[in-house]
């Protein structure tokens, strides 16, 4: 039996139902609009009756702040209801389980919520479709029905296996560039033509999570593809530019540089010569990518100990300017993820971005994007929301407007942290060794999110990106970091990798050469998932770390000290083979050299005008009172 | 260690984030510093020299908070349109990257990280070439400098570097003027610094004008060029010794609230409400008072109970529920007054874990003489109010014995901060001094009037010490104290305080500069009645406070000055040991 009951702040502490009035007034000129309320709806499943009416008055409301109601009136207003889509992280639900289990110490009730906006006034259906629209967000959210639902159990269908992509290996040219397309792939036509000469190697079609999963691996997020793509020319009008480029080039070759030339060439080829001549002496360099990492000697109760300084900035520009509040929060989250799979302390953050003129009236917004002033109060809130609730000192907020972010956000988080250098080990792991899986439960939600972001964004995005995005959930990543603040846990950690981009495919896939994933070990959210939505679903809370057999145990009851749930997921094999196994059957098998050759090789060439020259569109936004530029 | 907004009236933004290095129960003066430096404006028109000045600001930026030119490490974060096959557009990154390696090898160093996204394209619109540099080092405490003007009659002098024929500092000259800075600040004869960004030297002045309310008079020979135009690699420096020549006159600090120059004058005001209120329709930061009514109370304690049975170490449980983030913070404030903190970990994975939970804990109470319930967001503060989960473990019947036990047969001590305080308030543990079901006329916390998170330092100012948590200060006494939350917001009626206020149990209020309750949000964040920020149990034994006193340690909060140690945890300790 499924139970409702609405809540609604008082009429004086309603602050978001003002100020959805004034936003829908003023911003969107539903001028006629006289009053707004929201209610809380809650429906509740296996809950005894007793339980529920208890849970009323102290779970799902405050007497002091709220009014329950048991029945909607709507009392001659149009009213609309709003739930989020179905495998979004909804906290509030979350929470309200976690509560009533507490107080039952029983089986925890499934709960499920959506908000109620009653909106007075008489207005027209054209004006309370555009109120929905500024409400309704449809890459999280949507419209939800009044109607009492009989249960909230989801009825999934259980999958048994994947497919195998019969034909593959067999399809010509303009096949390979239709399936690309039929299956929304990030890679190009070289990457799975590629793809291609490697499973006829291998003497078989792959299945369609062999395809994700190497689709994901070699997506820019996590790849770089950009910046390895050789360049083969580059030439520059202006003489400093090029004179700077004969510096690089002279540069590669003292220092025998054999690879080719590329961005990512460039963007590290400074360090190596630092190197050289002696500098940058205290880099903690291993072949774990965390985080930057370097080696400081600080005193702590006087005496001098050897610590490890860590620190990494992160984007999520493609979330943020789809779902604003999810986005910026995964995106603190994700940037802490880096130096704690590093087995560190974070303890201070940065925000910096990029907007568009938030002041542009709604009206004015580009077709296909939500409003700048939307995204820029929406990603403040979810910023704020994530790093409040993980307990995180933000020193520095800035944001920077320049018209081009209209393009896309820009949504940067810094982060920095610490760590005694005799809590980290880090050891290539040896056949026989364990990987387990840390965190949270594996959902839809994370879904795609490294090769989204990848994809060319249209005006179509906004519509069909639904599967991209994902909610953070700050307490259990906080659990996380408590764990990993514990010496003797992170001492037993040879090598760890985060969930970001990639999931389980590529966050455990990277921590070996040879891997043998069981699938089915992998806590799920929810039924219904099937082996490539577990290989490929990324998440925030979620980290894998590879023990030592005998260790596992001892980690394991560490983990549950910190609540947190932790299981055996992978174990490292010597054969240098990528092998998960699902319901008995063996749904990826490919190699590390392939795996790791990054797909085909990618050639490009430069052309650099001299500055001034190029960018003309934007010269009109310089400020035209100030010879702003050479002005130094 | 450094506020984002400095100065008394915290509006002096700085320019490197500076934390100490978080250790867990010991103590160090190591801190760390990371900047950046970026301007859109610059990078369009040539991502090479863009990306060349924002490795230049991000360094300057840390040498103006105080630290050495020495073992700063870079990260970069690049953000360009998407490329395609066009070789012009692949030219645009790769002139910035070209422009950020020369930056590098001039001064030695080195990107060891770095992040790179190209996908900043829609339809045929593209973000500017974008290369934010991160400059990150270490140093420690007594190294910092803070950017707010310190003092009126200060002289402001600029340090710039040479610049070549394109308009790029010369390294040698500005490597320079960093080991000058360096020795201007660490001497203490500068003593507020500032690298000017995108908006020059009249940003710059304007800025570090605002955090403690001075003016400033700039020399007549200044023209608008060098005022308003770019002014990458420079230093101003405040110098407080008279005699000292070094760099251009810029202009000197005044107690007029004014920026001069010549004959032309702008109020202080009227520049900070041009600054403020350009944002201010969509980030609302200053909104009007909630309530007018507020006053000072004041209730002096004469004497402290005492507990039945003295303890030298008492010993403080600190649960951590899912969500809870101070608990930290807390052990080590307790330790380190002498008590015996223990941290436990409510685990609820499932209905066994719960309720083995709920043991442990009426377990480790018996053993203990205190509990302190520590801020963070239970449960993320859902479902749509804060503490509901923390409440919902003390009501369960063997913690709600418990705490009874504690507070009526053994004397102990109970405080909770921030959402510590959610959960007392919900519980009736304040004011009441027991756990009982809340009505519509109980007093609670609720969202900020602003409707949204606040984080700042506030004053408050003792209004009564009954409460053994505060018999180390004096009524009327005002102490600094961060705060961080989204519900702080007290509310009860009229009667009710008035009530509590007379029993000496509304220990602590919001106040102003003048050290009087304000309902004014610059003063009081959240709105609360009669500016309470903490109230107490009828006999003082139970604190419930918003103010993060357990935030503490040497060296912090260095831009925003006043009086930070409470001494509630020294105070507790001495409790118990009588």
């Amino acid at each position: 039996m499924v139970y409702r009951v609405y809540v609604e702040k008082k009429k004086e502490l309603a602050l978001e139902a003002e100020s959805l009035l004034s936003e829908a007034r003023e911003q969107l000129g539903v001028k006629n609009l006289t009053d707004v309320r929201i209610l809380n709806r809650y429906d509740a499943e296996n809950i005894t009756p007793e339980l529920f009416e208890y849970a009323k008055k102290t779970v799902f409301s405050e007497p002091q702040l709220d009014i329950l109601y048991d029945e909607m009136e709507a009392s001659g207003a149009k009213a609309f209801a709003v739930e989020y889509l179905p495998g979004q992280f909804d906290q509030r639900a979350d929470s309200a389980a976690q509560c009533i289990q507490i107080i039952s110490q029983g089986e925890r009730p499934l709960i499920r919520t959506a908000r109620v906006y009653l909106l007075n006034g008489g207005l027209s259906d054209e004006q309370v479709e555009k109120i929905k629209k500024y409400v309704i967000n449809p890459v999280e959210a949507r419209e939800a029905s009044f109607a009492l639902p009989e249960t909230l159990k989801a009825d999934y269908q259980i999958p048994t296996e994947v497919r195998t992509l019969d034909g593959f290996t067999d399809l010509d040219r303009a096949g390979l560039e239709a399936f690309v397309r039929q299956y929304g792939l990030a890679m190009d036509a070289d990457d799975i033509a590629f793809c291609q000469a490697y499973f006829r190697g291998e003497h078989r079609d792959p299945t369609i999570t062999e395809i994700r999963m190497i689709d994901t691996y070699w997506s820019d997020h996590c790849r770089h593809t950009t910046f390895l793509t050789v360049i083969d020319a580059a030439s520059f009008d202006d003489p400093e530019i090029q004179s700077t480029y004969e510096q690089y080039l002279a540069l590669r070759a003292s220092l025998g540089r054999k690879k080719p030339i590329c961005l990512m060439d460039l963007a590290t080829i400074a360090v190596k010569e630092l190197k050289r001549q002696g500098r940058l002496d205290k880099l903690d360099e291993s072949e774990e990518i965390n985080a930057c990492t370097v080696k400081i000697r600080i005193k702590t109760d006087g005496v001098e100990e050897p610590w490890l300084l860590l620190f990494k900035n992160e984007t999520h520009n493609h979330p943020t300017e789809i779902e604003p509040f999810g986005g910026a929060a995964t995106c603190i989250g994700g940037a802490i993820r880096d130096p704690l799979s590093g087995r560190s302390y974070v303890y201070g953050a940065m925000r910096v971005t990029g907007a568009a003129d938030p002041l542009v009236p709604i009206d004015q917004t580009l077709r296909g994007k939500l409003p700048q002033r939307k995204i820029v109060t929406t990603a403040a809130a979810g910023y704020s929301s994530y790093g409040n609730q993980i307990g995180l000192a933000t020193g520095i907020v800035d944001e920077i407007y320049h018209p081009g972010y209209a393009a896309k956000r820009m949504e940067i988080g810094a982060v920095i942290a610490a760590t005694p250098a005799e809590n980290v080990r880090r050891e290539v792991p040896a056949p026989g060794d364990v990987v387990i899986l840390l965190g949270g439960s594996t959902g839809r939600d994370g879904c795609g999110g490294a090769t989204g972001s990848s994809k060319s964004h249209t005006v179509a995005s906004l519509e069909t990106c639904g599967a991209e995005v994902q909610k953070g959930n700050a307490p259990e990543e906080r659990k996380l970091q408590r764990l990993f603040r514990n010496g003797k846990a992170c001492r037993m950690i040879k090598r760890c990798n985060d969930f970001g981009a990639g999931g389980v495919s590529v966050a455990i896939g990277e921590l070996a050469d040879g891997l043998v994933i069981d699938l089915n070990a992998v806590p799920k959210k929810y039924e219904g998932l099937d082996g490539t939505e577990l290989a490929i679903s990324e998440s925030q809370e979620r980290m894998a770390v590879v023990v030592a057999p005998e260790d596992t145990a001892a980690f394991l009851a560490l983990a549950a000290e910190e609540n947190l749930q932790a299981c055996p997921v992978a174990r490292v094999v010597a054969e240098p083979r990528l092998v998960m196994n699902w319901n008995g059957k063996r749904i990826v098998d490919i190699s590390r050299e392939f795996l790791n050759s990054n797909g085909a090789e990618k050639h490009m060439t430069a052309t650099s005008k001299r500055p001034h020259a190029s960018k003309k569109r934007r010269a009109a936004t310089l400020p035209s009172n100030i010879a702003r530029w050479p002005a130094i | 260690m450094l506020m984002p907004f400095g100065g008394k009236y915290q509006l002096t933004p700085i320019q490197a984030m500076v934390q100490k290095i978080s250790v867990e129960k010991k103590h160090t003066d190591a801190c760390s510093l990371m900047a950046f430096g970026y301007n859109p404006f610059i990078t369009e028109k040539s991502p090479y020299h863009g990306a060349y000045l924002a490795v230049v600001e991000s360094l300057c930026r840390l040498i103006a908070t105080g630290a050495d030119f020495r073992d700063v490490y870079l990260t970069f974060q690049e953000y360009f349109e998407r490329l395609g096959k066009d070789p012009s557009r692949w030219g645009v990154p790769l002139s910035a990257l070209l422009g950020a390696f020369r930056a590098q090898l001039d001064y030695g160093v080195g990107a060891i990280g770095g992040k790179d996204s190209m996908s900043g394209s829609f339809e045929n619109l593209d973000v500017p070439p974008t290369l934010v540099s991160f400059a990150v080092t270490t140093t420690t405490t007594d190294r910092i400098v803070s950017p707010e003007f310190k003092r009126a009659g200060d002289r402001v002098v600029l340090l710039r570097p040479e610049t070549d024929e394109h308009g790029l500092p010369v390294p040698a000259s500005l490597k320079n003027v960093f080991a000058q800075v360096t020795e201007l600040l660490h001497s203490g004869k500068a003593v507020a610094c500032y690298t000017p960004g995108m908006g020059g030297i009249a940003e710059a002045v304007m800025k570090m004008a605002f955090g403690n309310g001075f003016g400033f008079a700039f020399e007549k020979e200044l023209d608008t060029q060098t005022v308003f135009g770019y002014c990458y690699g420079g230093f101003l420096l405040e110098l407080t010794d008279p005699a000292l020549t070094v760099g251009t006159p810029v202009g000197v600090v005044t107690r007029e609230q004014a920026i001069t120059h010549g004959s032309e004058s702008l109020p202080l005001s009227e520049l900070l409400s041009i600054y403020e209120d350009k944002l201010e329709g969509v980030y609302a930061c200053n909104i009007g008072p909630s309530g007018v009514k507020t006053e000072n109370f004041r209730y002096a304690a004469s004497h402290y109970p005492a507990p039945a049975i003295k303890t030298a170490r008492p010993r403080v449980l600190i649960p951590a529920f899912p969500g809870t983030n101070c608990e930290y913070d807390s052990a080590k404030a307790m330790a380190d007054a002498g008590a015996d903190p223990q941290i436990m970990v409510v685990n609820n994975l499932s209905a066994a874990d719960i309720a083995r939970s709920v043991e442990r804990f009426a377990e480790a109470l018996r053993d203990a003489q205190m509990i302190f319930i520590p801020g963070g967001f239970s449960g993320g503060d859902e479902p749509d109010g804060s503490g509901k989960f923390i409440t919902a473990f003390f009501r369960s019947a063997a913690v709600r014995d418990g705490v009874g036990e504690l507070l009526d047969r053994r004397d102990g001590l109970i405080c909770g901060i921030c959402n510590g305080f959610q959960a007392l308030i919900k519980l009736g543990l304040v004011p009441y001094g027991k756990i009982v079901d809340a009505d519509e006329n109980s007093p609670t916390l609720t969202f900020n009037t602003i409707a949204r998170h606040q984080s700042r330092i506030v004053r408050t100012r003792i209004a009564s010490n009954k409460s053994p948590w505060l018999s180390l200060t004096q009524v009327g006494d005002v102490y600094n104290v961060p705060i961080s939350h989204g519900e702080g917001r007290f509310l009860a009626s009229e009667e009710l305080v008035r009530r509590l206020a007379a029993n000496g149990q509304i220990a602590t209020q919001y106040v102003d500069l003048d050290g009087d309750a304000s309902m004014d949000i610059h003063f009081n964040p959240n709105g609360a009645v009669f500016a309470v920020e903490g109230i107490t149990s009828p006999d003082g034994r139970v604190l419930g406070k918003m103010g993060h006193s357990e935030r503490k340690g040497s060296g912090l909060y260095q831009n925003v000055p006043g009086r930070y140690d409470i001494r509630m945890f020294e105070a507790a300790v001495k409790y118990f040991k009588g």
